[in-house]
């Protein structure tokens, strides 16, 4: 049996791969099946998410109670490249109605929760 | 329809919202992975330090951990509460501080828990101050040689094993030998004395209703006054188990820092290390001896060394910890009293046949040390005490041969009475400690040989006539005694005194 080698060193090798211009997602899938780690795929990808944005490329999930103008989403990409020194902003949308209005944006190891539910729930902890 | 209330509903909901924080930064989250047995395993928040409390959301409300294993991948942080709520996949935060809890005079007469919840039913505790759980020690210049003593007010432990304020002294035994009773009775004995001593009492995995009873007695001595009682049962998780103690001494450490002097006691310290143990096995770290992990002996030595007499440029307060050990079968070389044992300036070893022989408190003289106490006795107490633990230790070696036979020279003969007479003279009833001037003139009418004729069984009776009489007529020349600073020798007015009255009662006794 070999050595288990850390989520963190896989996520941060495949980073540099994919930076390089190699895919190796079907490499890491064999990985993972044969040393028995599949259960650990979600906390791997978000490893990778973490690793791609140590190296500037960051990946952001953008919630929001509908969609977004243009406007507004180079607005939360500028945000985000001036708040996390990335070179490269890459947002993955979705609507959410009961969000009720404003945004949330998830990216790796880091949120920002500018949601009217958020502040009506920290409202309700305030007054309880 | 009630419009005034509903103007006021929204005013107050308008001040709120104008309280509410404007969409902060790029908050650092984690996520729980998974969660059992007290433990959550999180993943994410890098930036988390050692020991750092975790904010996890759950549906009702914020439940809190502290950060206790760091690896590559994740963390392995303990819950403070239950674990019912805490879910795989809630979002976690950092607090962005390490454990606190509320320290100050407010606490003084409360049980709190051990993050300063009010356990008494009473109002919840708000504090000036908050002290850090984990503190560093005082290092050596802030501190001074322990030199004041610490009154037990129990005659075999003030006399051959005098304690000091800022020492560490264990008191170590079986069950049910008498190990809280002495931490009690020293604790009446700041009240009855009157030092001012602050008592903080640690119970750890103690029985609720043992607790509630101790709370009753100490009110009912009128001691709670100036007593902190931090509770924590069986049924509590084991991380509140494990930081009892160190929360208690931040709580001590306040009345130290601030010129005061206040007495620790532990009860008991085999119960923590058993729930540290857990705790550590929770988290996988490897276990060592007994299944210990490899810092149990930093477990216990960080918390004794925060006990200290500081230096008189802090204030010259002091922190006196009374350890409790529980062994099994009187086994004191097993790893945790060991550790506690060197730890700690001596211990007081409490003995099972001494007990069931009716010896109470059961203290064994040959196994039982002060180390530091010298220096802290009180004078009075030990001009007549110094030769009083070597007679004792010889004596029930001798009484132990005496056994055989009964042709015994006089000397032998005579030293087995004295000893007789020494231990019928120590054993003292629980809740009734003795002062200087009692323990003094006890000890120097044994000593003196002015109770050599009254028979064995009526030492205590005798004692009780006599301090009575001292007490009745020499009223002013006891309460200068009670001060302790004169050394008691045959020439002193106040021996003479002590020797005449103890001669007139003994004749009462004699058969």
């Amino acid at each position: 049996m070999s050595i288990r080698i850390s989520r963190r060193k896989i996520a941060a090798y495949y980073a540099d791969e994919l930076l390089a211009g190699r895919d190796i997602t079907r490499q890491l899938a064999a990985y993972l099946a044969e040393s028995r780690r599949i259960r650990e795929a979600d906390l791997i990808i978000r490893d990778i998410e973490t690793a791609l944005a140590d190296r500037g490329v960051l990946v952001a999930d953008v919630a929001s109670s509908r969609e977004l103008s243009s406007a507004s989403k180079s607005a939360i990409e500028s945000y985000l490249k001036q708040a996390t020194n990335a070179t490269k902003v890459q947002l993955r949308e979705s609507v959410d109605r009961t969000l009720l209005g404003g945004v949330r944006i998830a990216t790796a190891g880091r949120e920002l929760d500018a949601t009217v539910r958020h502040r009506i729930n920290q409202l309700k902890a305030s007054k309880v | 329809m009630a419009e005034l209330s509903v103007t006021e509903l929204s005013k107050d909901i308008r001040d709120a919202i104008a309280q509410l924080d404007v969409a902060g930064d790029l908050e650092t989250v984690g996520v729980v992975t998974r969660v059992g047995d007290g433990v959550a395993w999180v993943h994410g928040l890098r930036s988390a330090g050692y020991s750092e409390v975790l904010l996890i959301e759950t549906k009702n409300g914020v439940a809190e951990a502290f950060a206790l294993n760091l690896n590559e991948d994740e963390i392995g942080a303990v819950l403070l509460g239950g674990e019912e709520d805490v879910v795989a996949g809630a979002k976690v935060t950092l607090k962005g501080t390490v454990l606190d809890v509320p320290v100050g005079p407010e606490l003084l007469g409360r049980v709190v828990d051990p993050l300063g919840n009010a356990l008494d039913g009473g109002a919840p505790i708000k504090t000036k101050q908050r002290g850090l759980v984990e503190r560093e020690a005082i290092g050596v210049l802030g501190r001074k040689h322990v030199h004041e003593p610490m009154m037990t007010g129990i005659m075999s432990i003030d006399a051959m094993f005098p304690i000091g304020r800022g020492q560490r002294e264990l008191i170590i035994g079986d069950r049910q030998t008498g190990k809280t009773a002495i931490a009690i009775d020293t604790m009446i004995n700041q009240g009855r004395q009157k030092t001012g001593v602050i008592n903080v009492y640690v119970a750890i995995g103690q029985k609720l209703s043992k607790i509630a009873r101790l709370v009753d007695r100490l009110k009912e001595e009128g001691v709670m006054d100036q007593t902190i009682i931090v509770a924590t049962s069986p049924s509590d998780p084991a991380s509140l188990l494990y930081l009892a103690p160190y929360a208690a001494t931040a709580m001590g450490e306040y009345f130290r820092d601030n010129k005061q002097h206040a007495l620790m006691i532990y009860d008991d310290l085999t119960k923590h290390a058993v729930a540290y143990r857990q705790m550590s096995l929770l988290l996988r770290r490897p276990p060592g001896r007994e299944a210990f992990p490899g810092d149990v002996f930093y477990l216990h030595s960080r918390l004794l060394e925060r006990s200290a007499k500081l230096s008189d440029d802090l204030g010259a307060g002091s922190l006196t910890a009374l350890p409790i050990i529980e062994t099994q079968a009187g086994d004191i070389s097993a790893y945790i009293p060991t550790n506690v044992i060197s730890i700690t300036d001596g211990q007081i070893f409490l003995e099972t046949d001494l007990f069931n022989q009716g010896i109470r408190p059961a203290i064994s003289a040959g196994l039982s040390v002060s180390r530091v106490g010298g220096d802290a006795q009180t004078k009075s107490v030990k001009s007549v005490g110094s030769h009083l633990k070597l007679g004792l230790s010889q004596f029930r070696e001798l009484a132990s041969f005496a056994q055989f036979g009964s042709d015994l020279d006089e000397a032998t003969k005579s030293q087995i009475e004295k000893g007789q007479r020494l231990t019928e003279l120590l054993k003292q009833h629980q809740y009734t400690p003795a002062s200087v001037w009692e323990q003094t003139a006890s000890i120097y009418a044994v000593n003196s040989g002015s109770f050599d004729k009254v028979p064995v069984s009526k030492i205590k009776d005798a004692q009780t006539a006599l301090l009575t009489r001292l007490w009745t007529d020499h009223k002013k020349d006891m309460q200068e005694l009670t001060k302790g600073d004169v050394k008691i020798t045959d020439e002193e007015p106040v021996a003479k005194l002590i020797k005449k009255a103890a001669e007139s009662v003994a004749k009462g006794f004699e058969e």
